[in-house]
């Protein structure tokens, strides 16, 4: 696997959607190619930051009170 | 008395719906948030969400992904109210090729993986909303909520290779608009400003 076939898999392989036969190749260049390694980082850290950011925040509850009354 | 015990039965399911949608609310009231980028146009799609619901409530399948099936109501009721009908014609994806090669060519030019955790999270979160809708839908189904890439496809009624390109895209857009900001406000140093 060059950097190329790589990069094109990265987001599959942060969002765990390879294949294993796909994960150990991805597995395979990383171990050997330290740009690819800061990419995954990146990317990696990315998805992290951006759902720890916007997974704030709750419902305020006066909507609550009236979905209550709509639904029950 | 059969019809006595066929109403408790229906309100049992009904109360029984109710508490499983009503305990996706917080979730769905933030997908709201960044969606309309308004808190009273937020409250409105999610409440107008929960009535269509409730309305379809029988097209729901008991023990399948009722917060899928919730996104996938507001989402369409977003694009219906606010943005005028749904995107499906929109051609924003261009040919979904991947041209982070193109741009991550030059390692240089590559941020290090910890300078996002140096930016306020307000911050995280404007760059989310700056997003094109149909790029910043997919990060929130995917990034934020979790959704495997095959339910973000049924969310979004669009196949498993347009969330793919619209996810690889929405990530470089974030990327830049997030390294940019570090650099704007002096959290990183492009190798450039050293010399």
């Amino acid at each position: 696997m060059n950097c190329k076939d790589c990069w094109e898999k990265l987001d599959r392989y942060v969002d765990r959607e390879l294949t294993d036969a796909e994960l150990y190749e991805v597995k395979r260049h990383l171990q050997d190619c330290p740009h690819c390694e800061d990419l995954y980082r990146l990317q990696l850290n990315l998805r992290r930051v951006v759902k720890v950011c916007c997974d704030q925040g709750v419902a305020p509850e006066h909507l609550r009170s009236r979905l209550r009354q709509i639904l029950f | 008395m059969v019809l006595v015990a066929e109403h408790a039965a229906d309100t049992d399911q009904r109360d029984r719906f109710a508490g499983e949608a009503i305990g996706h609310l917080d979730t769905l009231y933030r997908g709201a948030l960044r969606l309309t980028r308004d808190p009273a146009r937020a409250e409105d799609l999610v409440q107008d969400t929960y009535v269509r619901a409730l309305r379809y409530q029988n097209s729901y399948q008991a023990g399948t992904n009722m917060k899928a099936w919730l996104f996938a109501i507001m989402r369409n009721l977003f694009w219906d109210r606010f943005k005028g009908g749904r995107p499906e014609d929109v051609s924003l994806d261009g040919d979904g090729q991947f041209a982070l090669y193109d741009t991550l060519r030059d390692p240089s030019a590559m941020p290090e993986a910890d300078v996002l955790d140096r930016i306020a999270a307000e911050e995280v979160v404007k760059a989310v909303e700056q997003l094109p809708e149909l790029h910043r839908e997919v990060v929130l189904l995917v990034d934020v909520e979790g959704f495997a890439y095959k339910e973000a496809a049924e969310v979004l009624g669009v196949p498993i290779g347009t969330v793919m390109s619209r996810l690889h895209r929405a990530r470089r857009q974030l990327q830049k608009l997030l390294y940019d900001y570090a650099r704007e406000s002096g959290i990183v140093h492009s190798k450039g400003d050293e010399a």
